[in-house]
């Protein structure tokens, strides 16, 4: 790290307890440092070799959706039926489906479609964990206890399960997925950073700014969650894997993503049925979506080295 | 005790609340049921003759209160698509779910607990983070493309070694057993990698966050070797969390059941609740959903209630009813 950004730190630390700096609002010196805190994070995750080959996917994978949602190989809707099921070629790479569509052409539009669904799961599950964490901390003791209450009564019932009542009234759609996913995954990240929040809610400095006075919202916003960011992140990065793993099982139940509709779900149950036609055109979607969830996997576990101040160096000079 | 009456309170308030979810579910759909299930050009006589048939026409706190005494006396109606008694239908299903589940569950325990000592206490740094990535890529192989390579592996017709047969249950069912359990070896051997793989992953951090504490260090002054004391010491001390794991991934295994089910043809639950979905038959949807819920909050209770057997710890912090898990 350069002599000068630590002095930039040096001097963003000792003004950010007292005043803003000349010309500098408070809220965009926070914006600052909450940037160059997120540069030291990726820093960090990019440092470990796990956490390289994770971040490389997946830019691999945003810049692979992008591009597909103006152009793939084979337009998705060029049929042909005298051409289904057909093995690979030079034309299609992967084969034809049942009506005659560039299955490679699907695969790629997939990762769009999987992306979104991952992304709004993340937000929806981050949102409600948050919530959930906020009221597992209050000061009221009725609203504490029936959130810790709801969370351990609802964690056993397994995602699909919230799926399939989504899909009664709602049908086969992508929101199904979200929603569930995030309902989920919420009610979990709620369960796995309860004992830090619980840590930091209970603790001298949460006390000694609520005697000088802070409100409730600050105290959680400046103390409790970023304690509990460090889990909250991590558990986030695991439910961007699992939404990918739940897509394709669900789409292949038939209550995910509806037939119509790119994904790598749809991808994996076309190619089960073209298991009998060419059995290799089978490894490639499952094996997208492996080395995808891996890289989500491994993300998650470089973010814990490296979102933790503790194994971090970085971000504890910041905070010394 | 009073751990145990809370507990059992909370588990019913939970099933009341999910059977609410689940009914409220059935009813905002767009149409009514009685609509949906006789199909979109059915004449309305017949949609009406079929909203007596099954109570649409009455209030809907009337309709709960038919459904609830109904599950209560367990009478659960009679399913549109095959006319038998839904209880019935449930118990053919879950005579091949359960058993299915049962050994892919055994199967992920025989490869997770070991491989997660391995993966610990593995003297060769290489086998050590060997068998980190094996359990990191199996935990992400997606159920349905697991069960495929299986297929295209093991199985009779298009597996390489064509020793198990691929898809479907024998027609005699357990009248059987030894070709009822073979149709059962391949989907369970898929559950049971994918689910030993996470299982490895949280035997290694259990294990491997004790092996920085004191209590394998005092093991150890006490003239055991570090492989000896994680295993005699810290596998006792990190049972309690395993049995926690074991319980919640048992119910994730539900969703790789429904998955390997449907791709291996076998009449489970999970396939047999997606069949009836797809085939609207609505109300013996709506009691399936009521007791797989009803199921996997019992699951909850059990596992909260052994963690808590096997954890002398919890009993002694006053209060703090299952925190620290």
């Amino acid at each position: 790290m350069s002599m000068d950004m630590r002095m930039n730190m040096h001097a963003g630390k000792s003004v950010a307890g007292q005043e803003p700096p000349g010309g500098e609002s408070p809220t965009s010196s926070r914006l600052r440092r909450a940037w160059q805190r997120a540069r030291f994070v990726v820093r960090a995750v990019w440092a470990q070799g796990e956490g390289r080959f994770a971040m490389t996917v997946l830019c691999l994978w945003i810049l692979v959706s992008l591009v597909c949602l103006a152009w793939t190989p084979w337009p998705l809707w060029a049929t042909d039926g005298y051409r289904v099921w057909q093995t690979p070629s030079r034309a299609h790479p992967l084969g034809t489906d049942g009506t005659g569509a560039d299955v490679l052409s699907w695969l790629l539009a997939g990762s769009a479609t999987n992306l979104a669904i991952c992304l709004l799961t993340v937000v929806l599950a981050g949102a409600l964990g948050s919530l959930l964490l906020a009221a597992t901390v209050s000061r009221t003791p009725a609203l504490a206890g029936s959130s810790t209450v709801v969370v351990d009564a609802l964690i056993s019932i397994p995602t699909v399960l919230i799926a399939l009542i989504l899909a009664v009234p709602m049908g086969s759609s992508a929101l199904v997925i979200v929603l569930a996913c995030g309902i989920g995954y919420g009610l979990n990240l709620a369960r796995v950073a309860r004992p830090a929040a619980l840590l930091a809610a209970g603790s001298d400095y949460a006390l000694s700014a609520l005697s000088s006075g802070a409100s409730g919202w600050r105290i959680l916003t400046r103390h409790i969650l970023p304690n509990a960011l460090p889990a909250i992140a991590v558990q986030l990065s695991l439910s961007a894997g699992s939404s990918v793993l739940a897509e394709a099982g669900l789409t292949y139940l038939g209550v995910g993503v509806p037939s119509g509709l790119p994904s790598w779900g749809h991808s994996l149950t076309t190619s089960v049925r073209l298991v009998n036609v060419y059995p290799l055109t089978v490894l490639w979607p499952g094996l997208v979506v492996t080395i995808v969830v891996v890289s989500l996997n491994l993300f998650g576990d470089a973010l814990r080295e490296a979102i933790d101040p503790a194994s971090n160096p970085a971000l504890r000079q910041e905070a010394v | 005790m009073r751990f145990l009456l809370r507990r059992l309170l909370l588990f019913a308030l939970a099933l009341l609340g999910l059977s609410l979810v689940i009914f409220a579910a059935l009813r905002v759909l767009p149409g009514d049921v009685a609509t949906i299930m006789a199909g979109l050009n059915s004449p309305p006589e017949r949609v009406a003759a079929l909203r007596a048939q099954l109570g649409l026409d009455r209030s809907l706190p009337r309709q709960y209160a038919d459904w609830m005494s109904g599950l209560a006396r367990g009478d659960f109606g009679r399913s549109m698509l095959t006319g038998q008694p839904i209880g019935a239908q449930v118990i053919s299903r879950a005579v091949i779910t359960f058993p299915l589940i049962g050994l892919g569950l055994g199967l992920a325990l025989l490869i997770g607990v070991p491989l997660g000592c391995v993966s610990l206490m593995a003297g060769s740094p290489r086998l050590r983070s060997l068998s980190h990535v094996l359990s990191i890529v199996g935990g992400s192989i997606p159920a349905l493309w697991g069960g495929l390579l299986l297929i295209l592996l093991l199985s009779r017709g298009v597996g390489l070694l064509g020793i198990l047969p691929a898809q479907g249950f024998p027609d005699l069912g357990w009248s059987d057993p030894a070709r009822a359990w073979a149709s059962l070896v391949l989907p369970a051997l898929t559950l049971g990698i994918l689910v030993g793989a996470s299982l490895m992953r949280y035997t290694r951090s259990a294990l491997g966050e004790l092996a920085d504490s004191g209590r394998i260090d005092l093991a150890r002054a006490c003239g055991m070797t570090r492989n000896e004391a994680l295993v005699r010491v810290g596998l006792r001390l990190v049972l309690p969390q395993l049995v926690s794991v074991v319980g919640l991934t048992f119910a994730e295994m539900i969703t790789g059941a429904m998955v390997v089910e449907n791709l291996f043809a076998l009449p489970g639950l999970g396939s047999g609740l997606v069949t009836d979905l797809g085939g609207r038959d609505l109300i013996a949807v709506q009691s399936e959903l009521f007791m797989l819920a009803a199921f996997f909050l019992a699951m909850g209770l059990l596992v909260d209630l052994l963690h808590r057997a096997l954890d002398p710890r919890l009993k002694a912090a006053p209060g703090s009813g299952e925190a620290g898990a």
